[in-house]
């Protein structure tokens, strides 16, 4: 099976608080995420992107509305294991080499057939750690750890990728490298993806379209659509049509007008 | 920083070899209790001489213990991984397994031995004494799993087996391994316990009871040392695992915030209301199962008491009238000294644990020396400390003292170790000196691990009073309990083991609401 398309209905989510009001994480949300396309999701902290996630994820359920993934509920996309996430701290085993923690995912759903073994090769060296095959995280920098999770999000060969700020943690010039690295893998294969990111730049440079979150209460501000070709090139960043839709994206963030001054 | 450490240790070393040639001196001289304290030259020569007794009584003891540790530890696994998938059965055994902690493991020893046979009574009271320090390290260990990794699993379509085979266990590790560590001591002292009036196997403890009468200081303190010894390599075996999977930094103390080992989880409605009522009754529902067992076995009828039994031997029964009066002046003479003890012991642990704040070589010599007693059987220290303090007042809250102080040192020492050291910069840079700190970080801080000591020490301290009774004093429950079990009067038997470890997990309780209302107030509960 391949890409599968994401729909998110009306969605909403709240959270009971001691001695106060629910919490209205997320205000009747409604996004449909086309198969093989790739979304990227921004916002203040707090505005409910990652409940949005756990939800697609089928880690959490709404109070109201539904999220369809391929027509079916995400639990049917867990169980038959076509699901890769990536969360802002790398969130290895400890116990387990590089290797080890990329072929986890493998092991849960029991796809241990010499197809998959054989991609973890493929893609510990595809996110650069080629070499550091046998090394425990405890041995490794931020980044290498980071790079790790998102091999071990891509091992199944996912039809939905969520990734939930992946790249938070890295320094600027390993989050270039590694968003250049995502495009490669991504392109390579055709998989609905969501990014949660505080990066603008790198949510262009990404995705299809951006998605603009405000809240509490979370609900859907802005879409704006992103032309740029692929493969994008790094040299985009300093384009000034790609400056101008910055400045949309930020306008649309922090409620400012375009062009007006600071 | 290792410059510290290693200064540190010297000073401990220093203060050991200090405190050892005093012995030596004191026991030379017969300075202390009219020689009751043998010098170590003079343990050790009896201990020569010895030599013919002692392997077959060590033989004894670590093969009932090592039972015990592997049946205890299993049970705790195995229950350990049902509680984490089911809380709800952890709360509705919680009754079960507070017993089980809090229980002094004497008050069942005749009970044992009169339903088991052989050597099954010691390796069931080792397999009790592991059992609840194991149980909750299993808990806690597989509780303490990254969220995010137990999430990971779940997108990947895997549910609580695939959570607890790839997650959990590797994770928990450490942290189980090192409740066994401190389980492992616990097991030497259930089998030496069950060797009390068992008679004939050959054992520590029955060495050691055997040899009372001679009134030989030096044997008796020989047989403390060995049972000594055998727990803290039983320690420091099961500590040797643990280190092969790091993770050793976990406190040898149940910490604060596990206050027997609670049920994590939210359960509401008619469910939750029911389950303190089911929490309660579900050990007497154990105990009534269990005669009925027994009614299938061979053992004679007249020496089992369920339920309704141990009711009408203290209520409705001819004599009742006086089996209640014996019962209560037991109780009467042993419940102050255990109260009397703890509240001795913890206030000086704790004015201890906060004077060696100040005052750092303080803690370096007592803080190793706390950690070895921990290993300590309470048997074979009882008739040391009553040798030296005396068969009266003295011995019984000399023992009851040592039983709470040292744990509720570690655990307050270990507590406060963990207040963060910018904190007294931060105290000094606004201008305040050691009494504003005193007062404002370093007494709050150590509330809630008093709190967690005193939850630990209570039950503790009412074993230890009925050992010293049993063995030395001939007063309260213990002596009763030995007298019964002499008489052969089964009801008094089993009355004084139900009165005794409900007294128990009524002191366990009450220690743990405590708790849980401190924890709330220093908000350190979620
Ligand atoms: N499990 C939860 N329980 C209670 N409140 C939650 C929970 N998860 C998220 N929230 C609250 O919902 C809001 C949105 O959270 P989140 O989706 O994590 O925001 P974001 O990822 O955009 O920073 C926040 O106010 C957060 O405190
Ligand atoms: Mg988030």
């Amino acid at each position: 099976m391949g890409a599968r398309d994401i729909r998110i209905d009306a969605v909403e989510r709240r959270f009971a608080r001691a001695g106060q009001a629910p919490l209205l994480a997320l205000d009747r949300v409604s996004l449909d995420l086309p198969a093989g396309s790739f979304t990227a999701l921004i916002g203040p902290s707090g505005c409910g992107k990652s409940t949005l996630l756990r939800l697609i994820a089928g880690l959490d359920a709404p109070d109201g509305g539904a999220v369809m993934v391929g027509g079916a509920a995400p639990r049917v996309l867990q169980r038959e294991g076509r699901l890769g996430i990536a969360f802002q701290d790398a969130a290895l085993l400890p116990w387990r080499t590089v290797t080890g923690n990329v072929r986890l995912p493998l092991d849960v759903t029991g796809h241990r057939d010499r197809e998959s073994l054989a991609r973890i090769a493929d893609l510990v060296a595809l996110v650069g750690l080629a070499g550091f095959e046998q090394a425990l995280p405890a041995q490794l920098s931020g980044g290498m750890r980071q790079r790790v999770a998102i091999a071990r999000a891509l091992v199944t060969e996912p039809d939905v990728l969520l990734l939930d700020e992946p790249f938070g943690a890295l320094d600027q010039i390993l989050r270039r490298t590694m968003n250049a690295e995502l495009q490669r893998i991504w392109m390579r294969r055709a998989t609905t993806t969501l990014l949660v990111t505080h990066g603008i730049d790198e949510a262009l440079f990404l995705a299809d379209r951006v998605v603009v979150m405000h809240g509490p209460p979370g609900r859907i501000a802005t879409i704006v659509d992103v032309p740029f070709a692929r493969p994008r090139p790094l040299t985009l960043f300093a384009d000034p049509a790609f400056r101008a839709l910055e400045d949309e994206v930020a306008a649309a963030l922090y409620g400012r007008v375009p062009g007006s001054a600071a | 920083m290792t410059a510290t450490t290693r200064r540190e240790r010297r000073g401990t070393i220093a203060g050991l070899i200090l405190l050892l040639l005093a012995w030596e001196a004191a026991g030379q001289g017969g300075w202390v209790a009219g020689g009751a304290l043998p010098a170590p030259s003079q343990i050790a020569l009896r201990a020569w001489l010895d030599r013919g007794d002692y392997p077959a009584h060590i033989l004894g003891t670590l093969r009932t213990a090592t039972a015990g540790f592997v049946v205890g530890s299993l049970l705790a696994f195995v229950l350990g991984v049902a509680y984490t998938r089911w809380p709800r059965l952890q709360r509705a055994m919680s009754g079960v397994d507070v017993t089980i902690f809090a229980m002094p493991a004497i008050a069942i020893v005749p009970i044992l031995i009169i339903a088991l046979p052989g050597d099954a009574p010691r390796v069931v009271l080792s397999a009790l004494s592991v059992y609840y320090p194991a149980m909750v390290a299993v808990v806690l260990g597989l509780r303490q799993a990254d969220p995010r990794l137990l999430d990971l699993v779940r997108v990947h379509g895997g549910g609580a087996v695939a959570a607890l085979r790839w997650v959990r266990l590797r994770g928990g590790l450490p942290t189980l391994l090192s409740g066994l560590r401190v389980a492992a001591p616990a097991a030497v002292l259930g089998s030496l316990l069950a060797e009390f009036g068992s008679g004939s196997s050959a054992g520590l403890g029955t060495y050691l009871i055997g040899s009372l009468g001679r009134a030989d200081p030096a044997r008796l303190w020989g047989i403390g040392l060995a049972a000594t010894a055998l727990s803290a390599l039983a320690y420091l075996a099961v500590g040797l695992v643990a280190a092969r999977f790091a993770g050793d930094t976990v406190p040898a103390s149940t910490p604060v915030g596990t206050a027997a080992g609670q049920a994590a989880g939210e359960v509401r409605g008619w469910v939750a209301r029911s389950m303190p009522l089911l929490a309660f009754l579900l050990p007497f529902a154990l105990w009534e199962a269990g005669t009925w067992a027994l009614r299938l076995t061979d053992v004679s009828e007249i020496v089992f008491r369920d339920p309704a039994g141990v009711l009408a031997h203290l209520i409705w029964d001819e004599g009742a009238a006086r089996n209640r009066g014996d019962i209560a002046a037991a109780l009467a003479q042993t419940l102050p000294f255990a109260l009397a003890g703890v509240a001795l012991g913890l206030a000086v642990a704790f004015a201890l644990a906060i004077v060696s704040l100040l005052w750092p070589p303080l803690g370096a010599t007592l803080l190793p020396l706390s950690l070895v007693t921990q290993s300590m059987p309470l048997v074979a220290l009882t008739p040391l400390v009553v040798l030296i303090f005396g068969r009266d007042t003295g011995g019984i809250l000399a023992i009851t003292v040592s039983v709470t102080f040292f744990p509720a040192f570690v655990t307050i020492a270990q507590g406060l170790a963990l207040v963060p050291p910018g904190l007294r910069d931060l105290i000094s840079a606004w201008g305040g000196g050691r009494g504003i700190w005193l007062r404002r970080v370093a007494i709050p801080w150590a509330t809630p691990y008093l709190c967690a000591a005193l939850r630990l020490a209570a039950p503790r301290a009412l074993l230890g009073v009925m050992i010293a009774e049993w063995l030395a004093t001939g007063t309260g429950l213990g002596n009763l309990l030995n007298e019964a079990r002499g008489r052969m009067d089964y009801g008094t038997i089993w009355s004084v083991a139900v009165v005794s470890v409900s007294v128990a997990v009524a002191l366990h309780t009450a220690a743990a609401s405590l708790e849980r209302r401190v924890l709330r107030r220093f908000a350190f509960a979620s």
